[in-house]
């Protein structure tokens, strides 16, 4: 029953966050804004429509939005989800979350290499780059918890407090602000990435899938939804705490993901795009964090 | 044990027949005999591997050696089966790969020849226990290899890889050797099974011995500061060579040190650190530089690098786990490192095949030349998208499962370390890992992207109009085949390591552990089937909702003149990521700006140079040159003073002998 309700939170959630985000970004800008399930109806408009393939492109191109889309939904099933446990629970879930995702990005990248745009490849060349970064700072996030909590799937993130003793906030809050940046990369959002306009040149994501359109164009904006919905999961895992009730783990989870896309929003509202030098400088902070982290976790360990 | 001898003595007698063969047939008749032999050597190995127990003879050479031991443990089968298998396809690919050449009148003989003599000296390394026949067939493989390196030998660049591929053997030799010097004067004997004893009373001796033998057989296998020959053997010599070469050859390199642990039974912590430590930096460094190459056989060379790497990282992990008795890690590290060799083995011909189906197509190995080959050579652009994904380690094909199996060894080994050193070395292993695997999804897309997709960026790859014949693509298709089995039946694919790893642990709590691990393995196959379906679902969702569509050039943002030349390039794919790593590579340019107001010509060409070949290996001969430049004047071709040479060498001899006597 709950497993279900957790996959149905997982499909459909995405609509809703992006939904509260458009809506924030309206709140700010002095606007009425559209509808909270706008992001839905367009997604079901996209279904609807006939796709444009280039003449370049190959069975890659089209193969690639269904195994992006396929990728993130299974990744989907790892992350701890409404009532604080993942649909799959095994041992090893966040290298087998991350490997997954991988399979799913090196599938878009060529797909979008596949048309022989030559825009493209420069998204292509930056989304490649930025998660070599990205990457090695999530190991050595997930590798503290691990050895701080003695875990090693997601459901480490909600045992940091009972294990970190003094550390305990210092760490949940690091590890915070690490899942955000995170989010913020992967999720292509502003100051990384800017998912409402295609035609600048200092795109990354967006400008991966210039050629798509019509049903594939759906799937791929559905799934970049859920991949959000992922991060704001994983932090919304990390700030709820074990043992809550069913009813009220529900609650917090949803609670916190609305402030999440809230925040967001906000963000978005508030500062411009950074320029894609600022963008290395930003994703590091990300590496720093979770350096910082592993420092707390091995005085924690080692210290006496 | 008759069926072994057999396989050997028909691999040489065929070698040998094949030069009294027709032309045509030459290549053949070595298929059909390596078939038969890897038929037999199965069948042992498989033997082996599932009883765990040996099977051994001895040749009796009376005058010299008392008695010479081959025999065939888990570990030797496992080589065996991987090193068999492997170059019988290798060999099929041969059939088509050779056919321009012969066209050419390129007389074949001495490459039949060598060929078969490698794959029977490959087999005879890892089954002797003899140290001095294991040099003679360590020798024979290093220079059957390099004969067939330089297959196209009229070319210099060609003969300039092969020279140098000889020197490093020759380096590597003389660790090799050494190791088996000082292991010989302590235990007065040549048999591996003698050396057990004495190295397991003498902890500083061992750590010596691994040393040379570690700097020895790392050369072998492309270990870091000894990797440069890789680069550059594995393009100049044929593809179906790169690929028994890169895929089992320097295997052999890991099997030596496989068995140097296995003889020193408990390995020091030095032991374990240096191994980590080495694979570590050396896995980065291959696939830093492959993304920096774009001729497609270099980089595949650059990329042996990283897996031999990864390889050594399990290993490295697996004597973690002996050193501070910890079996699961142990287990996981060994599992993971071992298994890494099979797949690799299956993965790494596959690319090189494939690029060899590209290069006789096209005639070029220049990655930036190509592009739009996807809809001309279909099959083998589909092949070769499935060996990226594998060897990126993406599942849910092979080189996933062996990865996850090394990160499990890791993780399980952080959880329960209990000092610092080794909690650090875990943490940044699992962060390089990591780092290895985005950085091989970097290296791959662009390949696959700038080389199989898109438009044409030239004539040679415009003017491709077919595919490869089938007996090209039947070996390749058998390996992507296994990739993908060994991906979804992980828990069938593990038993065949699982006795090596037993062998090299010798430690009897690692088994009350296997049980859990082949459960995680077919948690993982149960999990690869979930998404398999969600794939099928998800493509069936799309084909019957929406299956409209309609052509259109691409979207050139309001430019509808968009042509080949104006795609992304490799090298401009790779920018970003190389200007951000500046440091790390040595950067040659050179640049002709356009001047004046009609401008005639401009260039631009960047080269990239590996660090340690421009700052160690450059000055080092350097310097070498500059030594022995000084013995010039003795070499002066006058007769009459090479006799007065040997005559004050005969005097001095004597003095000699005076004082001695």
């Amino acid at each position: 029953m709950i497993t279900i309700l957790n996959i149905l939170i997982l499909i459909f959630m995405p609509f809703l966050t992006i939904g509260i985000i458009k809506k924030t970004k309206a709140f700010w800008g002095g606007r009425k804004g559209v509808k909270l399930l706008q992001p839905l109806y367009d997604v079901l408009r996209l279904l609807k429509k006939e796709a444009v393939y280039s003449t370049t492109t190959s069975w890659v191109f089209k193969f690639a939005p269904l195994v992006g889309f396929s990728t993130i939904l299974f990744a989907g099933l790892f992350v701890p989800m409404a009532n604080g446990e993942s649909v799959i629970n095994i041992p090893f879930g966040f290298i087998i979350f991350s490997y997954i995702l991988g399979f799913g990005k090196f599938f878009s990248l060529i797909g979008a290499m596949d048309t022989g745009s030559s825009f493209e490849g420069m998204g292509a060349s930056r989304e490649a780059c930025f998660s070599t970064i990205v990457e090695p700072a999530f190991f050595i996030f997930m590798g503290s918890i691990v050895a701080l909590t003695n875990n090693h799937s997601f459901a480490n993130l909600k045992m940091i407090l009972d294990n970190a003793g003094i550390y305990g906030y210092l760490i949940i809050t690091l590890a915070v602000i690490t899942i955000f940046i995170m989010l913020l990369i992967e999720g292509c959002r502003v100051p990384i990435d800017d998912p409402t306009t295609h035609l600048e040149l200092t795109m990354i994501h967006e400008v991966m899938i210039l050629d798509n359109s019509g049903i594939d164009l759906g799937l791929i904006t559905w799934g970049a939804g859920i991949k959000m919905f992922l991060f704001e999961a994983l932090i919304a895992a990390l700030i709820i705490p074990a043992g809550l009730p069913v009813w009220l783990a529900i609650t917090a989870f949803l609670a916190i993901i609305c402030l999440l896309s809230i925040i967001i929003g906000t963000i978005e509202s508030s500062i411009a795009r950074f320029r894609m030098t600022h963008v290395f400088e930003f994703i590091f902070i990300m590496s720093i964090t979770a350096l910082i982290i592993l420092t707390l976790v091995t005085y924690r360990i080692y210290g006496n | 044990m008759e069926l072994y001898f057999i396989s050997l003595c028909l691999l040489v007698i065929g070698g040998i027949i094949s030069i009294f063969v027709k032309e045509n047939y030459k290549m053949k008749l070595c298929a059909v005999i390596t078939g038969v032999s890897t038929i037999l050597l199965t069948m042992l190995s498989v033997a082996c591997l599932l009883s765990g127990e040996s099977f051994g003879a001895q040749i009796h050479l009376p005058p010299i050696f008392e008695s010479v031991d081959f025999i065939i443990d888990p570990l030797s089968a496992f080589f065996v089966l991987v090193i068999s298998v492997l170059s019988f396809l290798g060999t099929i690919y041969a059939c088509g790969y050779i056919k321009p050449y012969l066209n050419k009148g390129m007389n074949l003989s001495p490459h039949t020849f060598f060929l078969m003599l490698l794959i029977a000296s490959m087999i005879g390394v890892v089954t002797v226990q003899n140290s001095i026949f294991f040099i003679v067939l360590w020798e024979i493989m290093s220079l059957s290899s390099f004969f067939l390196v330089i297959f196209e030998g009229h070319k210099k660049e060609v003969l300039n890889a092969g020279i140098k591929y000889l020197v490093y053997m020759h380096i590597s030799m003389i660790f090799i050797l050494s190791a088996f010097v000082v292991l010989n004067i302590n235990s007065n004997s040549l048999n591996f099974s003698d050396f057990i004893s004495v190295l397991s009373q003498n902890t500083k001796l061992a750590n010596i011995v691994f040393l040379l033998a570690f700097i020895g057989f790392g050369t072998k296998a492309g270990f870091l500061p000894f990797h440069n020959w890789l680069p550059d053997a594995h393009p100049a010599a044929p593809s179906h060579v790169s690929g028994i070469m890169s895929g089992v050859m320097i295997k052999t390199g890991i099997y030596g040190i496989l068995r140097t642990i296995w003889l020193i039974g408990a390995p020091s912590k030095f032991v374990a650190y240096l191994v980590i430590c080495i694979s570590v930096i050396s896995a980065l460094w291959g696939v830093l530089y492959a993304i920096t190459q774009h001729n497609i056989k270099r980089l595949l060379a650059y990329h042996s690098l990283e897996n031999i790497g990864i390889i050594g990282i399990g290993i490295g992990i697996g004597l973690l786990g002996m050193v501070y008795n910890n079996p699961i890690v142990a287990l996981l590290g060994f599992g993971g490192g071992i298994l890494h060799i099979l797949n690799h083995a299956i993965f790494k011909p596959l690319l090189f095949f494939c690029a060899g189906n590209i290069y006789k197509q096209t005639h070029t190995k220049d990655v930036e030349l190509l592009g739009g080959l996807i809809k001309k050579m279909p099959y083998t652009s589909l092949l070769f998208i499935i060996g990226s994904v594998a060897i990126c380690g993406l599942p849910p094909f092979n080189g996933f499962i062996s990865e996850i199996l090394i990160y499990g060894g890791i993780v399980l080994g952080l959880v329960n370390a209990n000092n610092i050193t080794a909690f650090m070395t875990l943490i940044i292993s699992l962060a390089s890992l990591a780092l290895i695997g985005t950085m091989a999804i970097l290296c791959f897309t662009k390949v696959t992207g700038v080389m199989l997709l898109g438009n044409s960026r030239s004539e040679q790859a415009a003017n491709v109009s077919f595919d490869v014949e089938k007996v090209m693509l039947i070996p390749i298709f058998i390996l992507a085949v296994l990739a993908g089995l060994i991906g979804f039946f992980p828990q069938y694919a593990i038993i065949p390591v699982i006795n090596p790893i037993l062998e090299v642990t010798k430690n009897d709590t690692v088994l009350s552990f296997i049980p859990s691990m082949i459960n995680l393995l077919g948690m993982l196959s149960l999990i690869f089937f979930v998404f398999l379906i969600i794939v099928l679902l998800v493509t069936g969702f799309r084909l019957i909702i929406n299956r409209k569509s309609r052509i259109h050039n691409t979207w050139g943002c309001g430019y509808n003149r968009g042509n080949e030349r104006m795609q992304y390039t490799a090298s401009s794919y790779a920018d970003l990521f190389v200007s951000t790593l500046k440091p790390m590579f040595k950067r040659i340019v050179h640049i002709k700006k356009p001047k004046e107001l009609f401008p005639k010509e401009a260039y631009y060409e960047i080269k990239i140079e590996d660090l340690e070949e421009a700052y160690i290996v450059k000055p080092l001969i350097k310097l070498d040159e500059k030594l022995l430049s000084k013995f010039e004047r003795i070499q002066n071709g006058n007769m009459q003073q090479y006799i007065l040479f040997g005559l004050i060498f005969l005097i001095l001899s004597i003095i000699g002998l005076f004082f001695i006597g």
